[in-house]
């Protein structure tokens, strides 16, 4: 399949350039800190990683976009989209190549995150299930939050707006549930609100519920946007 | 190998290209000339499949743009107007991803990769990163890139910008040998390139083709008086210069260093070298050159772009 070929590219890229490290030792890093230092993970003396995960979608809002920023506002700076969409591949297989490339991405930083429940996994009798959960969780948020970013670069014409834009729809859609704190909506209102944001159906992952619901509807963002990446780059033509 | 029939393209409420047909064979060079927005790069948008027609239909080495796309594409290698380079990647690491896509066979990469760095003259900058390069390095890299995996069709938008004198020859040569066995279409303002490298030209204005053929063939159509320059020793004098006039329009007369230049424009085809050497005789003027001039292709081509001939 040619969509290797482009991720090898995409990823030496990403490598080539201070970028891709930053963000993964921004993300581990952080994480911990969190966890330890800030949550006091080992004053509590409790055998529950329940908090290790509760920042990341702050987290993600930031450096997601980041990795996301690039993919298409670099090629069309460096005016490669031309070679690309000269190049064998169709539009899917090009929206796949950048999209696989972040995942690949994302999937390395959750694997940096591993030994910390390794080793604690020796000081106590943690719950596996929610441990598991809370990594599916993360890592079904994580492909949801690179694929509104891609696509958000894809309409956009530099770095720097691609990332602000992400940001501040990351945030919309991922904390639009928790809207009915801040004013006074009607409870089915509050209802959809709540089961449209990305948070809602991350935390349920976070308790270690594993609900078809909630994969269906990661499924539906990410492929939703994936859709209109192709879309747009068709439209262009 | 390239065959394209009546393609329109309109931007908006601007006709990019309107209505143009060709045929282009195997083995020849074929050059799109044509002022700023006369639509050259917008046909070779088409060609390589970045663009669809608004209308009309183009066959690559038998593949139609419509329905087989992705075959159309690999069979092509493309340079564009900004040589498409991606900073962040050697120049090796560069060429591997785009013999990768071009789907060139795993066992004959290397090899592919190794020649087209030597026919590039890229060796030098073989590890080093791209966005550290000069443009004649880039616009080289570049090239390399459209004819990593030997494309049946190659497409050159202005391939020999930002070049020197001597890299230029080198790459006019390289398409060239290209264009020997393959199909080559090229795009360029430098009118001597079109005559160095080129077999036919296309002469594009306001998106319709506006004279096609070998240089010879085009100067033919298009230039309705032959010029010549007449150098005469001496003065001459005002009858003998009217006798001449009876015979040829005058263009110019200087007079330099006791020597008389005349510039006269003749009627295509007709024996003049001979009548004005016969004049020169019977006038007693003392001839010293009769050089016939060949239209340039410069005055050809403004010729042809600026009165919009339609």
């Amino acid at each position: 399949m040619n969509v290797k070929g482009l991720m090898k590219k995409e990823l030496k890229a990403y490598f080539n350039s201070p970028m891709a490290y930053l963000v993964v030792l921004f993300f581990v890093l952080c994480l911990n800190i969190f966890f330890f230092f800030f949550g006091q993970f080992f004053a509590h003396d409790n055998a529950n990683m329940r908090g290790y995960f509760q920042i990341v979608p702050v987290l993600f809002i930031l450096i997601l976009p980041a990795i996301s920023m690039r993919s298409w506002a670099e090629e069309r700076k460096l005016r490669t989209d031309e070679l690309l969409f000269t190049l064998p591949l169709s539009e899917f297989e090009i929206v796949m190549g950048k999209f696989l490339s972040g995942v690949f991405l994302l999937v390395l930083m959750i694997l940096l995150t591993l030994p910390v429940p390794i080793m604690l996994n020796m000081f106590g009798n943690f719950e596996r299930g929610q441990i598991i959960g809370e990594y599916m969780g993360t890592f079904l948020l994580g492909m949801a939050g690179l694929s509104v970013g891609q696509f958000i670069s894809s309409r956009t014409s530099n770095q720097i707006s691609a990332y602000i834009f992400s940001v501040i729809i990351l945030i919309f859609i991922t904390f639009i549930g928790d809207i009915t704190m801040i004013i006074n909506v009607p409870p089915v209102v509050g209802n959809i609100f709540s089961y449209l944001s990305l948070s809602t159906h991350f935390e349920s992952f976070e308790k270690g519920i594993f609900d078809t619901r909630d994969f269906a509807y990661f499924a539906i963002i990410i492929s939703l946007f994936i859709y209109l990446n192709i879309k747009v780059i068709k439209l262009k033509k | 190998m390239i065959r394209v029939e009546n393609i329109s393209k309109i931007y908006g409420s601007m006709k990019a290209v309107d209505n143009v047909s060709f045929h282009i064979g195997r083995g020849e060079i074929v050059g799109l000339l044509g002022p700023n927005g006369a639509g050259k790069t917008t046909i070779m948008k088409i060609l390589t499949g970045y663009h669809y027609p608004t209308s009309g239909n183009a066959v690559l080495n038998g593949y139609s743009i419509y329905d087989d796309p992705l075959k159309v594409k690999e069979s092509t290698g493309y340079l564009p107007e900004m040589a498409p380079l991606y900073d962040d990647l050697t120049v090796s690491e560069y060429l591997d991803f785009m013999a990768d896509i071009r789907k060139v066979p795993k066992n004959e990469k290397k090899q592919r990769i190794e020649k087209v760095i030597e026919e590039c003259g890229l060796s030098p900058v073989v590890y080093r990163g791209i966005g550290k390069l000069s443009k004649g390095y880039r616009q080289r890299t570049g090239l390399a890139q459209a004819i990593v995996h030997s494309p049946e069709i190659l497409i050159l938008d202005e391939p020999t910008t930002g070049l020197d004198p001597n890299q230029i020859i080198e790459i006019r040569k390289l398409i060239c040998d290209i264009g020997k066995e393959k199909t080559v279409i090229l795009s360029t303002h430098i009118l001597q390139e079109v005559e160095a490298v080129c077999n036919r030209i296309l002469i594009l204005n306001r998106g319709h083709i506006v004279a096609e053929g070998t240089p010879d063939k085009i100067r033919e159509d298009v230039v309705e008086d032959d010029m010549y320059t007449v150098e005469i020793a001496g003065d001459v004098n005002v009858d003998s210069m009217a006798a001449l006039r009876s015979v040829k329009s005058i263009v110019s007369v200087d007079r330099t260093d006791g020597k008389t230049v005349v510039h006269m424009s003749v009627e295509k085809r007709s024996d003049a070298g001979s009548e004005i050497f016969d004049w020169a005789v019977s006038s007693g003027c003392r001839l010293s050159a009769i050089i016939p001039e060949k239209t340039s292709l410069e005055d050809i081509f403004r010729k042809l772009t600026n009165q919009g001939v339609m």
